[in-house]
């Protein structure tokens, strides 16, 4: 996580260094280079890059655990994909996820973070709270969110009554379902998101916006037309870090809904699960390989239209 | 979503292959035949279970039987990757409903001629357990549990609706005319609750008001869908009545909630099993029967879900002694000594027959002797086919979009049929 996040916040469009002053290695610093680097490639290759060649191998097999060889089909784990309904369905719905959760997430921890960017007495206190949701595990918000919002018992319903809004069904509800997986999500990540954002308002120097007012802005023009433009590096990290996240949506889905009401959350990742472990039972790696590959598309396609469009709004301060 | 849950799946599916590549091969170890045995008990099943081994072991220094936990729920797919690179245990405990899929592995040992052996008597099982061990007629594992639906009841709050308790020749109009009378929007209370997460725990519940119904799941070559029927639209419209029309059923789609509901006195009835009882120690409960369909000869039935121990094939030394020790395990000795000490239900109806034991057993868990005389209700199993799951997602869907309002029992039917057939049609793995 923390390497991607790196990479992605050093990443400088159109920004490369003069590469002038290089000097050739002598052979024996490249055998040291080669030393320190090994383990890393080793570790990386085996866990990262084997397994991306191996499932587009396996995608392209007819490899089930019951069946004793795994001969080549060539595309036809990728007709299959085509042809099957539910995959359309779970793409509606990791799209429509996507959609929601990524802006989301950034809205409500901008906000936060503007609101906690400010020395207060306990101010502490209150960071600590808006972090400590990444910091609960994943089944623990599950069953506290069920809890929120079940049909019958849950607070949300009683919320609802009180303010005079009709009862809704909420988890029963196949339109309903998807949406409670977003607030829940949102809420999960919004920890994520404050520090990013806070560390990012912390390093904008106040000659900036203190210039700004001299210059007579207003805090609305302020914020607009100096804050935010610099906090765009930030906004560009947790768009496409975020939206890698959504598009992988897992865990969510399987300790709550586990796709229903009626395939109403099923997402990719969660059907491909199905399809590979569980479910109807076929433990069918090709079929599920190739639907990973397709996200892996999917996943490669989004964070480059990210970049370009980051390309155009993102500022960098030298 | 937190973790790269693409980047696991691949990985693990590495491991598996990456096993399957070196082909180990060693099963359960050396000269002596140590067996390995996988197990998911836990609390007082683990604790009776490790009993069970020290005895074996004990008296069969040469034939020790080494016990490892595996989660049942995982168990399949930890077996076949097991499988792939040749380090099978020589025995594992397997859900009955994945033995249609398991009984196509050729390391799976065929058990047929084993359990006609004398001293094994395998015609005191129950036939819902021997059904559930027996594919397409070879018996491909011995029974490690069973278990059937019947009605649980909160006394108190049939009393406070004054209503009679159910007796053992209910219909499910009263039950319908009961579930309505002890729903209190009010105070947030139930007539009754059904699960539905679509799984096939949603099924079974449906398929046992069909039975009671006069209906089947397939016809009896296994060929068609046979419950597009007057007894499939029945059972639907009993379900439907109470969740849709009546509001009485709480759906729960946690698949968990229903048990604390009912153990807080929000919840009637409970069409469950006797897992479920040691959770209600807050309730006074009562237990009966399901109720029938009155103008049907199917009379009352339930449906129960055998589990199996399976032995795979490590060499002639290694079935030869997992067998010896699986019939000693499942003997009536040792099973009575089982349920006794774990509540769970006897897996022969010698041992219900020992005397005593019922008495013993209610004691211990109040309810139980009537799942256990409910095992003489259990006429029908499932459909032993390796499409079964498949056929399960659909009628879990089928059942779901009745029960939240969003088909109709007769229009529902119609179209899962239709996918049923499509599914019988074009085989096991497509």
């Amino acid at each position: 996580m923390l390497g991607s996040l790196a990479s992605i916040a050093a990443w400088r469009p159109q920004r490369r260094q003069a590469l002038g002053g290089r000097t050739r290695l002598r052979a024996g610093d490249q055998l040291t280079a080669w030393a320190f680097v090994t383990p890393a490639v080793v570790v990386i290759g085996l866990f990262g890059l084997a397994p991306i060649v191996w499932t587009a191998v396996l995608s392209f097999q007819n490899n089930n655990l019951f069946t004793q060889g795994s001969p080549f089909v060539g595309l036809r784990n990728y007709r299959k994909m085509v042809h099957d309904p539910v995959v359309a369905q779970a793409i509606e719905h990791t799209i429509v996820y996507t959609a929601l959760f990524v802006p989301g997430t950034m809205l409500v921890g901008l906000g936060l973070a503007v609101a906690m960017n400010r020395k207060i007495r306990g101010m502490s206190f209150y960071r600590t709270a808006a972090f400590a949701t990444i910091a609960i595990s994943t089944i623990s918000e599950a069953i506290v969110f069920l809890w929120l919002f079940d049909p019958n018992y849950g607070v949300v319903n009683y919320a609802f009554h009180l303010l005079h809004i009709p009862q809704q069904q909420f988890v029963n509800s196949p339109s309903e379902a998807l949406f409670v997986i977003v607030v829940m999500t949102i809420w999960g990540w919004t920890g994520f998101a404050v520090v990013i954002y806070l560390a990012a308002l912390q390093g904008i120097p106040q000659v900036l916006t203190e210039a700004a007012a001299i210059d007579g802005a207003g805090r609305w023009a302020t914020f607009r037309r100096v804050t935010l433009p610099l906090l765009s590096p930030a906004s560009l990290l947790l768009m496409v870090y975020l939206t890698i996240n959504a598009l992988q949506l897992f865990d969510e889905v399987y300790q709550t809904t586990r796709g229903g009401p009626l395939n109403s959350t099923y997402v990719l990742v969660y059907y491909l699960y199905l399809q590979a472990f569980g479910g109807q039972g076929n433990f069918d790696f090709g079929y599920a390989s190739a639907i990973a590959y397709f996200l892996f598309v999917i996943v490669i396609v989004f964070t480059a239209i990210q970049f370009r469009i980051g390309r155009r709004f993102v500022h960098y301060r030298s | 979503m937190r973790k790269h849950w693409l980047s696991v799946v691949l990985a693990s599916s590495v491991a598996a292959f990456g096993l399957a590549a070196c082909g180990s091969g060693s099963g359960g170890g050396g000269t002596s035949t140590g067996l390995q045995i996988w197990e998911g008990y836990t609390g007082a099943e683990g604790k009776a279970f490790k009993h069970l081994l020290a005895e074996w072991n004990a008296a069969h220094p040469t034939e020790k039987v080494t016990s490892q936990f595996v989660n049942n729920d995982y168990s399949l797919p930890k077996l076949l990757t097991a499988i792939k690179g040749g380090s099978q245990p020589d025995i594992a405990y397997v859900y009955g409903s994945w033995a249609p899929n398991v009984a196509q592995l050729s390391q799976v040992v065929n058990l047929t001629s084993v359990v006609q052996q004398p001293g094994v008597n395998w015609s005191d099982f129950w036939v819902g357990e021997r059904d559930v061990a027996t594919v397409k007629g070879k018996v491909i594992g011995m029974p490690a549990l069973v278990d059937n639906l019947a009605v649980v009841y909160n006394k108190t709050l049939f009393a406070q609706a004054g209503l009679q308790p159910p007796s053992p020749n209910w219909t499910w109009s009263q039950f319908v005319s009961d579930a309505q009378k002890l729903t209190n929007p009010a105070k947030k209370q139930f007539g009754t609750a059904y699960v539905t997460p679509g799984s096939e725990d949603t099924v079974w519940h449906w398929e046992a008001l069909l039975w009671e119904a006069g209906g089947s799941i397939l016809n009896s070559t296994n060929t068609k869908a046979a419950f597009d029927s007057p007894a499939g639209l029945e059972s639907l419209k009993t379900l439907q009545t109470m969740a849709v029309t009546d509001k009485s059923m709480y759906l729960d789609q946690s698949d968990s909630e229903y048990a604390n509901l009912f153990n807080s006195g929000k919840i009637g009835m409970l069409v469950t099993g006797p897992w479920d009882l040691s959770g209600f120690p807050s309730v006074k409960y009562g237990v009966q029967i399901m109720p029938s369909f009155p103008g049907t000869t199917a009379g009352h039935q339930t449906i129960s879900g055998p589990d199996n121990w399976v032995i795979f094939n490590n060499g002639s030394a290694h079935v030869a002694a997992a067998e010896k020790f699986l019939i000693w395990l499942t003997s009536t000795k040792q099973s009575t000594y089982f349920s006794l000490a774990t509540g769970d239900l006897p897996i022969r109806s010698s041992v219900q027959d020992s005397p005593g034991f019922t008495q013993k057993m209610d004691q211990a868990l109040p309810g139980v002797d009537t799942f256990i005389s409910n095992l003489a209700n259990v006429k029908q199993a499932r459909p032993q086919l390796a499409t079964y799951p498949k056929i399960s997602t659909i009628l879990g869907t089928m059942i779901v979009s009745v029960l939240l309002g969003k088909s109709q029992p007769q229009a529902a039917l119609s179209s899962a049929a239709q996918q049923v057939n499509q599914v019988l049609a074009s085989g096991a793995n497509s």
